[in-house]
Formats: structure tokens, C-alpha cells, sequence
């Protein structure tokens, strides 16, 4: 045996993974392992059914006394299997006449009501120790929490059998025909069994062997891999594996090794050992940015705020509620009068959305006029968005403009641009919101598709852009033809 | 079938070897290990929690029976609730975890690792009338033993999971000794497991770790007895200052 022959992933787990982990290996070879334990156990429980044929009861209590003789066999191949050195049928019977003879005595007295039965048993088959040394071992592997969850496997492999047993008989029961199953008389099977049902009894002791036939090879696999991983924990198996592999690796690049090794060696060790640089420390403060982003989200328009009026009932002016005595029943009776009316309210509600979800399928299939016409959407609001109060505009907004040049022309530029958002909004009913960005009016605004518009437009966002981003002024050669296509588009006033 | 398409002899089939890990990758290409939760935890889970659902009904029974007509209602509500909706609840509100999940350290997931939701948290437990079939959970027990993951039906159906919860691991302090730089580059695993080698110290025996370091002692050209030490300063070069 050797750890890097393990076809299972070494790695320390908790109790409750290493059973997984048997469970798993044990059903990579379930086949063999269930045929392993039935070979010598169903014979067994032939030949004891035979000779004790008037006592059923009998017959199931030493089958299941003798439960931890067949555990041996399943371990055997378990422990080859884990290794890749899975043993055929006939090689794993062969073995088991070996397998019984240690410890059977005591394993069917004194040990018989272990609970942790599975994981003992590794210790005794696979290690070879016997006597004083064998006690040893095991307190040794035992120590500290190292039995964790054996104990639990037994308690619930015992609830397993039985509800696989019992579901088993269900199934069968419900299998029988009703004119049969309906003449079952079960005060008389209770009462004590007839002759003429042994049969039947004897028949559900070969179920309960079924349900070993199962259950067993996987019992015995969760209690190995509790042992293995106890000794995984104790002796690294996962280490010694990784070690190997690192020593194969580096013995098959030797020669560059031993010269990159002196190397290294040769050099001073606290050069090597020197740690980093310490890191510059954030410029920005990560509190006055965190201030910074809520104030930003507590604006418009990733903030909203809405006001809602409606009209509720007035609250009655109560009569001295003090003076009348506590009346039980007739709050209950309340209770329960709320509480149907509640529940009403629930089934009334839901079958309203069953109608409103489905009412395209009523007025296709369950209506007597046609469907009406597909309503249009309804028009976008356009100014959903509340907005900060925006400055009045003037009247003549070129003129303004024009005025407003000689000595701002940045000015003239916003309120050209704002100007335009106004009529883009009004004239042409453009959806423009507050979180539109220049882009995205631009984007609209070309949807129109009116050249001289979107000529405007752009000319206008174009330098709008560079102003407020980029601290341009508009150049002054920009005023004439700027005006002159804004009067064009908008004409002198303001329209009504 | 020719004689060539015959699977190979059982000795030589080259299978992947046996873990209980999960891996899940998620779209942004992280790689998440996730440990599926066998048959026994999980029934003893359950276990925990049909004891706290059979006493919260024994209590309503008791406090409730007083109440008449108007108590057998609201008692039958709640038997309603809790047969139906405790598992549901506490699995979508409590991240995957009903109280006996909780003990056990279980949690139910969807497969690919992202926490359980309403639809399929309501599958997994309305299904658990057909793994109840025909008694006693048979096909439930029978399902989990049988899948390479433990679902029961419950879970096929549903899309869902149950695995260990992620612990946050304590690592033990490394051994003081100076640091000395590894006389090789060493791979990732490599890392681990030098650093591994030196955490679990207090578990191993004197000998056994004489006897792993040994087998590093010819790549480190040391002498055997000094190849301990030595691994333990590399695995503290490893660890960096703290």
C-alpha cells in the first residue's frame, strides 16, 4: 500500500466528507461489493431458515447477530479497491475464511454493540496488530474526537434498515391485487403466526436481507473512510503524495537545479528575506469619498421624491373602553370573524388576478364582443422628471444672446443651448428628461431627421461641450451664422 | 460489437480519481469548490428538524385546544404552515438553511452554486412527498445513496443542492524559526502543501515528520535530520513577514 497509488483525492476532511468519500468509492464497485456480501450471507440465511423453519423470529435474530462477520468481506475489497488494486470475485472468497478467524468471538459478544463498530474494524483487519498492541491502536486512533461520527453512522444506518425494510414491504403490499390485499386478516397475523402463513414470514426475513445487501457494503465503507481519514489527519498521506511528486520533479531537472541551488545559497539570506516596500498610502480619504457619493446619490435623479394625499377614515371617538369587563369569547369570535373575512378577501383577490392575468384569453375565448382595437401607448410624459426651477427665459432669446456676447459670450452660449432644450421640449415635444445627457438629446434630436435642426444642434452642443467640459469659448467668428440659423429654425419671439 | 469497441479490462480503465468536491465555475471564470452533503448528515438534519416541528405542534395542540372551535381552525392553519412551509421558509429566508440544517452545517444551493430561491426551494420540498414513497423516505435514501452528488428526487427535480457550509478556517500559527529562502521554484500545490506540512505540526508525531521531510532531503541537500528545520524556514519564507 502506498498513498500515491490512492485513487481517491487524499486531503483532510471533516467526519461527515469521509463517509461521503466511502460512499463514493463504495459505489464505484457496488456490483462486486453487494455480491461479495451475498454470497456466503444469503446461503446462511437459507440453511438457518431451513433448519428453524417453525421459529422465523429466530432465524432473523441470529442473521442479524452475525451481521458483523459479513462486514469483513466488503472491507477487504474496499481497502485493495482504494489502492487500484481492486481484487476479482473469486480472489475476495477465497480471502474470507482468513477474514473470520480474527477476533470472531469477541466481535459477536463483547464488541457486538459497538457503535463505532465500522471504524473499529479497519483497525483490526487491515493493520495486523493483535492483543495488547491492538488496544493500543485503537485508543490511539480513538483519541481525542478521533472516532467523530461513528457513533451517528450506526444510529443511522439503523433507522435505514428499517425504513428501507418497511418500505420495502409497503411496496410490496401495495403491489398485491385489491380482492387479496382486501382478505388480510391482521388481528390474526398479530395474534400469533398460522402454519400456512410461516411462509410469508420467512419471506419478509429475505427482504431484510435485500435491504443488507445494500445498506451493508456502504455502512462499511463510511466507517473505512472515518478510519482513513482519522490516519490521513494523524500521518499526512496528502503531504507525503505532494512531497514525492515535488521530489520527482525536481530530481528530473537535477543538473540545472544544483546549479541554480548554489546560486541561490550563495547569496546572503536577509537580502532574500527582506520584505516590500510599504505601499504609498490612498490619496484620496476613503471617508470623505464614501460622504462624497452619498450626497451625489441623494440628489436628483438617483434620488425621488414623491408626496401622496388620500383620504382615510377618521378614527371614531371611543366610548370608555375601561368600564367594560374582558370579554374572552367574544374577542375570539371577533378574531375568527376577521380572520374569515381575511381569508375571503385572499380567495376573492386571487380569483380577480386569475380574470386579470387571463383576460386575453376571456375576451378571445369566453367574451361576446370582439376584442377591441389594441389601444396606442399612451404618450411619454415628458416632464416626469421634477426638475429644479429652471431662470426664466427671455422673450427673444437671439436677441438676448446677441446682447449678452460682447462681454460673456459663455453666457450667450448657455442660454442658447438651454433655449434650444426648451423648444426641443416644446415645439417638437421631444421626451427630454433631466438624465438625458448632451449625447443623448443629440441622438433624439436626429431621430427628427430636419437637416437644419440637427445642424444646429450639433454646431450648438458641439461648443456647449467644450465650454462646460473644457473651459473653450466659443470662438467669436462662431456669433453671425450661429444666430442667423438660430432665428431661421425659431424665428424672432417666443412661440405661444 | 468487435472485439476492439469492448470497454477495457476493469484493472487498466483510467478513472478520474474519487472527491467529494463539486466544481462549479462561475461566469466571470472563478472556480468554486463546493462539497456536496452525503446521506448522514443530512438525515440527521432532518432528523432535528421533525423533532422541532413535531414539539412546535405538540405546544399549539396544547395551548390552542382550549380555544374550541376557533382553536382547532387556527391549529390546523398552523399545521398546514408547518408541514408545507417550514422547510420552504427557512431555506429561501435563512440562506439555505432550515435550524436542524444549521446544526449539521448544511445549506441547499441551486446547482451552480447561487443561494436557493422560491421556485426551487418549493420543488425540492413538495417533492418530498415521492421520496417519502412508499415509507419512510425509501426512494429518497436510495436516490442519495445512488447519486454521484446525494440528491434525492427532491433535488434532481429542483436543480438544487445540498453541501457543507463554508467554514471560515482558522490557520494554527507556523512554528518561530527564521526564514530561509527555498532552494527551488516551487509550483502553487507545492506551496500549499510546504505550508500545510508546517501548520499541522502539533497534529503529526515527531517521527512521521522526521520521516516526511526525509523525503525532501535529497532535493534540499541537507542530512536527513536537518531537513525538518529546514522546511519549516521555507515555509515561514513562504508565509511572508505577518
Amino acid at each position: 500500500m502506498r498513498p500515491t497509488d490512492s485513487v481517491a483525492v487524499l486531503r483532510p476532511r471533516s467526519p461527515w466528507e469521509a463517509m461521503d468519500l466511502g460512499v463514493l468509492l463504495a459505489r464505484r464497485h457496488a456490483g462486486l461489493l453487494m455480491l461479495a456480501w451475498a454470497l456466503p450471507a444469503l446461503p446462511l440465511l437459507a440453511l438457518l431458515s431451513l433448519l428453524l423453519w417453525e421459529s422465523p423470529g429466530w432465524v432473523l435474530l441470529i442473521f442479524w447477530w452475525l451481521k458483523p462477520l459479513g462486514e469483513r468481506l466488503p472491507l477487504f475489497i474496499l481497502s485493495r479497491a482504494l489502492f487500484g488494486a481492486t481484487p476479482r470475485l473469486g480472489e475476495s472468497l477465497r480471502a474470507l475464511p482468513g477474514l473470520l478467524r480474527a477476533e470472531w468471538l469477541a466481535s459477536l459478544t463483547r464488541r457486538r454493540f459497538n457503535p463505532a463498530r465500522s471504524f473499529d474494524l479497519p483497525v483490526l483487519l487491515l493493520e495486523g496488530v493483535a492483543g495488547q498492541e491492538l488496544q493500543q491502536r485503537r485508543a490511539t486512533l480513538a483519541a481525542g474526537s478521533g472516532k467523530r461520527g461513528a457513533g451517528w453512522l450506526t444510529l443511522v444506518g439503523l433507522h435505514l434498515e428499517l425504513a428501507l425494510w418497511l418500505g420495502l414491504l409497503a411496496f410490496l403490499y401495495l403491489l398485491l391485487p385489491a380482492p387479496a390485499s382486501a382478505d388480510l386478516d391482521w388481528q390474526r397475523l398479530l395474534d400469533g403466526t398460522p402454519e400456512e402463513w410461516l411462509w410469508l414470514e420467512h419471506l419478509t426475513n429475505g427482504l431484510y436481507a435485500l435491504v443488507l445487501m445494500v445498506w451493508e457494503p456502504l455502512y462499511v465503507a463510511c466507517g473505512f473512510g472515518l478510519y482513513l481519514n482519522r490516519r490521513m489527519h494523524l500521518e499526512a498521506w496528502d503531504l507525503e503524495v505532494a512531497f514525492h511528486r515535488l521530489r520527482r520533479r525536481l530530481s528530473g531537472a537535477a543538473g540545472i537545479l544544483l546549479l541554480a541551488a548554489g546560486l541561490v545559497l550563495a547569496l546572503p539570506d536577509a537580502a532574500l528575506a527582506q520584505p516590500s516596500a510599504p505601499q504609498p498610502p490612498p490619496a484620496l480619504d476613503r471617508q470623505a469619498a464614501r460622504a462624497d457619493i452619498q450626497a451625489l446619490l441623494g440628489q436628483a435623479p438617483f434620488h425621488r421624491r414623491e408626496e401622496t394625499l388620500r383620504w382615510r377614515f377618521g378614527e371614531p371617538a371611543q366610548p370608555s373602553i375601561g368600564a367594560r369587563p374582558f370579554d374572552a369569547v367574544g374577542l375570539a369570535r371577533r378574531l375568527a370573524g376577521a380572520l374569515e373575512i381575511l381569508l375571503w378577501a385572499t380567495v376573492g383577490a386571487g380569483a380577480a388576478l386569475l380574470a386579470w392575468r387571463y383576460r386575453d384569453w376571456l375576451t378571445a375565448f369566453a367574451g361576446r364582443v370582439a376584442p377591441s382595437v389594441r389601444r396606442p401607448p399612451p404618450l411619454p410624459a415628458a416632464h416626469s422628471v421634477p426638475r429644479s426651477e429652471p431662470p426664466a427665459l427671455p422673450a427673444d432669446i437671439a436677441a438676448e444672446a446677441e446682447r449678452l456676447w460682447a462681454d460673456a459670450p459663455d453666457q450667450a452660449l448657455a442660454l442658447l443651448y438651454h433655449g434650444l432644450l426648451e423648444r426641443l421640449r416644446e415645439d417638437y415635444r421631444l421626451p427630454l428628461s433631466e438624465a438625458d445627457t448632451e449625447g443623448e438629446v443629440l441622438h433624439r434630436v436626429r431621430r427628427l431627421e430636419q437637416i437644419e435642426l440637427q445642424r444646429l444642434a450639433e454646431t450648438l452642443t458641439l461648443h456647449w461641450q467644450n465650454l462646460a467640459y473644457g473651459r473653450q469659448p466659443p470662438p467669436a467668428e462662431l456669433k453671425e451664422p450661429l444666430l442667423a440659423a438660430w432665428r431661421r429654425q425659431f424665428g424672432v419671439g417666443r412661440t405661444p | 460489437m468487435s472485439a476492439s469497441l469492448a470497454p477495457p479490462p476493469a484493472g487498466t480503465a483510467r478513472q478520474p480519481p474519487l472527491d467529494t468536491r463539486y466544481p462549479v465555475e462561475t461566469p466571470e471564470g472563478i472556480d468554486l469548490a463546493l462539497h456536496p452533503a452525503g446521506l448522514v448528515p443530512r438525515a440527521l438534519a432532518f432528523a432535528v428538524d421533525l423533532a422541532i416541528r413535531g414539539l412546535l405542534l405538540l405546544l399549539t395542540f396544547l395551548a390552542l385546544g382550549q380555544f374550541g372551535e376557533l382553536g382547532m381552525g387556527l391549529t390546523s392553519l398552523l399545521v398546514f404552515l408547518v408541514t408545507w412551509w417550514y422547510m420552504v421558509l427557512f431555506e429561501v429566508l435563512n440562506q439555505g438553511r432550515s435550524p436542524g440544517k444549521q446544526v449539521l452545517g448544511l445549506q441547499v444551493l441551486h446547482d451552480d452554486g447561487t443561494p436557493v430561491g422560491w421556485a426551487a426551494s418549493l420543488t425540492r420540498n413538495l417533492l418530498r412527498v415521492v421520496d417519502l414513497l412508499p415509507f419512510g423516505y425509501s426512494l429518497g435514501i436510495l436516490s442519495c445513496l445512488a447519486h454521484p452528488t446525494f440528491k434525492r428526487l427532491g433535488d434532481l427535480a429542483a436543480g438544487t443542492l445540498v453541501v457543507y457550509r463554508e467554514r471560515p478556517s482558522s490557520h494554527p500559527a507556523l512554528p518561530e524559526v527564521a526564514a530561509q529562502p527555498a532552494p527551488f521554484a516551487l509550483q502553487a500545490d507545492e506551496r500549499r502543501a510546504l505550508l500545510a506540512f508546517a501548520e499541522r505540526q502539533s497534529t503529526l508525531s515527531a517521527g512521521r515528520r522526521r520521516e516526511l521531510a526525509g523525503i525532501l532531503a535529497g532535493p534540499l541537500q541537507v542530512p536527513e535530520e536537518q531537513a525538518e528545520a529546514r522546511l519549516l524556514g521555507i515555509a515561514r519564507e513562504l508565509l511572508g513577514p505577518t
